[in-house]
């Protein structure tokens, strides 16, 4: 009989949670919160405290499959591996290396990531390497780095707790990131203003300050007003305009265009409610932004970034204790899945792939040659399949067939590939697609690190065993790069995988295990000496100056029109999570949401002749799901919202893949629909 | 290991005849519940955070089926344990109490008016806070005023059942929270009867070690509204949860008898 408590990080959204999990012989049993953590202090959400519940479902993938005949059959781990080198072998050989595409996972932790990348890169020879952070925070990247120079969370969470000002926009923080609003919880009871902009009424509005609605898709609009009436009262930030940044005059032209009026007549925000924001936020000493997908999933989701940028900088609220941009990520790793090069643009440490002196380093470093060109994104490389471009595809843990927009066009997309791969804990709705499945370990199974949203090494503990024949992917993926006859796949740990990792990433250049095992440390952390680093930008911009991007209102992709005369936005709910292979496989979570279902106002659902709890069926341009309407007021009229967790009535059915043009992120959060009965 | 680690060992393995001990101690620079075997080194043990260990124990205690386990309880962890051998979801001749006096602190944290263990094997003795502030402003206000506090308290819970799952005294096989009539499903935060149905549930067995506070992701101040609940229920049945005998009023008959064991419960 052993009884062990191990600490472990949360495998849920992005916060870094830690807890302990107690086991019992191999067993997990349950959860207990860690008190001494500095993060979550001794406090989870209700996906924490069921996360141990899903690791031993019956439905754990436990051997690897191969496609025989039309049917997924049980298989060597020998004959999978071997069928999937020498498929992707004979593609490259044909078509070239560029015809294949990876998918890193921002579940999988930092050492997985930086071999999948490796293995992309140093094995097949390509730069398509990607993830979904495409799909969530790609805008936040590609936006606060030509803004910035670093495209991650200015301040650590524990700073909320101090703030006298947080503006929330685009983020139901009490639902998606529960522990981050708890710390929001402390800034308010000491009296900070909260300030949510979001076109539903979230848990976190009804405490707010001053709870304010756009028209999704409107974002720049009052951003660019709040900047105007900034400038216009005076209460910019001349210091920091002047000493900090360089384009101003460009800026003040674009946000002049701005008045209270015109936004209102954008965003539905009344004027005075905006003119009140921009003075509170303004004034505020401690003033902290804090945002999500609501900024992000938009076809123009790398300019509202900028617009907030644009925004801090102007008002100098950067660079301090307390003060700050920060986009809230949303899964347990995609922070380190990004900084350890899952990016068809970025090496690990964010080093590009098209600077020679910096493919030169790789190149020294791995001992092969490699390409010098940027690689495709997700979302453009899933165009590129339908077009045949695209011949095969090896995914760790990707659920595409849920996550992605307009899954009936990716259905087609990737029943065109030649080859799929796919890596997953549980049958997927994607791995059943797929010629090969390699059963994975899940986080309670396997050693490494997650990096927080607050750019925090986590160490990750193997608790138990994995179920079967089920492996870690950095086993994996160590076991493909040796058979694809590339050197460098010879770890015999994840600690050994980070230290090469440090080597080459100078973000982490400091970062080894024997330091993260007791210390929080957050990159950039460049050496053995340094403690890492609490907030971004204090003093200097990694670039020099900050760069103002003025940026003009668009119209989403799509409008309403008479045949789709609502907006769709979709999103999360507190109790699932993502594609739901793990959270629908917990009792206590599919109790709390068992079923999907559509947010509409009660003056619509009058108007439709819909009530609450009806059947309704709801349709965009591409396709239409049938579900339960939940009449509400927490939504503005016009709009509807669809959880994307189920693939009973998949939200992504419907949703738009129109890209922003940087990002190359879907427009997730707007499409033009209709509901009827039935 | 530690001085604490050496005299609890001591206590537990050589003295009392433990083959496990449940303590909290040291690893990777955070503090662990951890049951420790005999034999086994205890490493650096740490008594100065309030871990939850009766609740810690009663996740693990049916996966433990054989030998005596030593805990370090503190006096409320003491009455939990009394609540839950009454009814008999433990083993009194398989556990061993090491008596844990509450630092001054910590008892001020708790507003803690009942602080020493039965018998104190480690730390010394500190007086009882006879006041929780809040309570007391609570008491002065009108009770519209006090509705309105609790509402907004209210508005900070994300249902994450923390007040539940690391309650000591939380033992229904079927929780009456997670009954859709009183707690839909989806919404959060939940409606007033989520807290006021925890809130009469536990009055009788409610020993106020405060965890649902501590453990609470929106801060509500759960302690005070157990106290007042607690205050209650000594006034109306002069009832105090904790007791090694003593049975809860609530589990009678309506002729006042007690219910046989096992009868129920909750």
């Amino acid at each position: 009989m052993s009884v062990n408590h191990v600490l472990t990080t949360c495998p849920y959204c992005g916060t870094g949670c830690q807890f302990f999990l107690q086991v019992v012989d191999d067993r997990l049993v349950g959860v207990v919160p860690c008190k001494t953590d500095e993060i979550s202090q001794g406090r989870l959400c209700i996906k924490g405290y069921h996360a141990h519940a899903f690791v031993h479902h019956p439905d754990r993938l436990k051997t690897p499959l191969v496609r025989k005949d039309g049917q997924l059959v049980r298989a060597s781990w020998h004959e999978a591996l071997g069928r999937i080198v020498s498929e992707v072998k004979e593609i490259v050989a044909h078509h070239g290396p560029d015809s294949v595409l990876v998918l890193a996972s921002a579940k999988c932790t930092n050492e997985e990531n930086y071999l999948i990348q490796k293995l992309a890169r140093a094995a097949i020879g390509t730069n398509n390497v990607d993830h979904c952070a495409r799909l969530c925070h790609a805008s936040t990247v590609s936006g606060l780095i030509l803004s910035f120079g670093s495209g991650a969370m200015t301040n650590t969470t524990p700073e909320f707790d101090n703030a006298d000002c947080i503006l929330v926009t685009g983020s139901n923080t009490m639902e998606a990131h529960p522990i981050i609003a708890s710390h929001m919880f402390k800034a308010h009871a000491k009296g900070a203003k909260v300030i949510v902009v979001d076109p539903r009424e979230t848990p976190l509005s009804r405490m707010a300050y001053r709870s304010l609605h756009q028209k999704p898709g409107t974002d720049i609009a009052w951003i660019n007003g709040m900047m105007k009436v900034i400038i216009d009262e005076d209460l910019y930030d001349r210091d920091f305009v002047k000493n900090r940044t360089t384009g101003f005059e460009a800026l003040k032209k674009v946000v002049d265009g701005y008045t209270p009026d015109r936004v209102e007549q954008i965003t539905g925000i009344a004027g005075k409610d905006l003119i009140d924001i921009a003075r509170t936020y303004a004034k505020s000493e401690k003033a902290m932004i804090a945002y999500a997908m609501g900024v992000t999933q938009h076809s123009n989701g790398t300019n509202i970034v900028r617009a907030l940028a644009n925004l801090t900088m102007l008002t100098g609220h950067l660079g301090k204790e307390s003060v700050g941009l920060n986009a809230l990520r949303g899964q347990c790793n995609v922070q380190g899945s990004c900084d350890s090069g899952g990016l068809p643009d970025f090496f690990p440490g964010y080093q590009k792939v098209d600077d020679p002196e910096t493919v030169k380093k790789f190149e020294k470093a791995w001992g092969v040659k490699l390409p010098h060109e940027k690689g495709l994104t997700l979302t453009w490389a899933v165009q590129q399949a339908a077009e045949g471009k695209i011949k095969a595809i090896v995914a760790f843990g990707e659920n595409v067939m849920l996550s992605d927009p307009d899954i009936t066009h990716l259905e087609k997309a990737l029943k065109k590939l030649e080859f799929l791969a796919i890596v997953d804990i549980f049958p997927s709705e994607t791995a059943l697609l797929a010629d090969v499945v390699l059963p994975a370990a899940c986080y309670a199974e396997k050693d490494g690190t997650f990096t927080s949203t607050d750019r925090a090494l986590r160490p990750v503990r193997k608790a138990v065993d994995p179920p079967g024949e089920a492996m870690p992917d950095w086993k994996i993926a160590c076991e493909l790069g040796r058979r694809f006859g590339v050197p460098g796949f010879e770890f015999k740990s994840p600690s050994e995988i980070m230290d090469e990792m440090a080597g080459l990433a100078p973000i982490y250049g400091g970062i080894d295990y024997e330091r993260i095992d007791r210390q929080v440390i957050r990159w950039p952390c460049p050496s053995k000496d340094s403690p890492g680093a609490k907030f971004l930008h204090a003093g200097s911009f990694k670039m020099g100056r900050g760069v103002f991007a003025p940026v003009e209102h668009t119209d989403p992709q799509e409008v309403p029109s008479p045949e789709f005369p609502m907006i769709l936005t979709t999103g999360r709910n507190l109790f699932q999570y993502h594609t739901g292979t793990m959270t629908r496989r917990s009792s206590k979570l599919e109790r709390e949401a068992p079923e999907p279902y559509v947010e509409l106002n009660s003056k619509d659902a009058k108007a439709f002749g819909v009530v609450d709890g009806e059947r309704v069926r709801v349709s965009s341009r591409r396709g239409s799901v049938s579900l339960a309407a939940r009449v509400t007021d927490n939504i503005i009229p016009g709009t509807m919202f669809i959880p994307f967790h189920y693939a009973e009535a998949p939200a992504n059915r419907l949703t738009n893949p129109a890209l922003d043009p940087i990002a190359h992120i879907p427009e997730l959060k707007v499409c033009a629909a209709r509901i009827e009965k039935g | 290991m530690n001085e604490l680690g050496k005299k609890l060992a001591r206590i537990a393995f050589d003295e009392r005849g433990a083959d496990y001990l449940l303590a909290m101690r040291e690893e990777h620079g955070n503090v662990a519940p951890s049951m420790i075997r005999k034999g086994e080194d205890a490493g650096d043990v740490r008594v100065d955070l309030p871990y939850q260990l009766v609740n810690i124990l009663s996740n693990i205690y049916p996966w433990v089926p054989k030998g005596r386990i030593a805990v370090v309880c503190r006096r409320c962890d003491e009455k939990a344990l009394n609540e839950i051998i009454k009814r008999n979801l433990m083993d009194r001749d398989r556990l061993i109490l090491i008596g844990l006096a509450c630092t001054r602190e910590q008892v001020a944290l708790c507003r803690c008016s009942d602080p020493v263990p039965s018998k104190v094997d480690i730390g010394e003795a500190n007086a009882p806070v006879r006041e929780d502030p809040l309570m007391v402003k609570l008491d002065s206000m009108s009770q519209q005023d006090r509705l309105k506090f609790w509402t907004s308290e209210f508005r900070k819970c994300n249902k994450c059942f923390g007040c539940t799952l690391n309650c000591p005294v939380c033992f229904c096989d079927d929780c009456v929270l997670e009954e859709h009539t009183f707690t839909p499903e989806l919404g959060i935060p939940p409606s007033f009867a989520f807290h006021l149905v925890r809130s009469m549930h536990m009055s009788d067995k409610c020993i106020e070690c405060g965890e649902c506070e501590r453990s609470c992701a929106g801060g509500i101040p759960l302690l005070t509204l157990r106290k007042m609940a607690n205050r209650d229920m000594k006034r109306m049945f002069g009832y105090e949860a904790g007791d090694k005998e003593k049975v809860s009023p609530l589990l009678t008959t309506l002729e006042g008898k007690l219910l046989e064991d096992g009868e129920h419960v909750c």
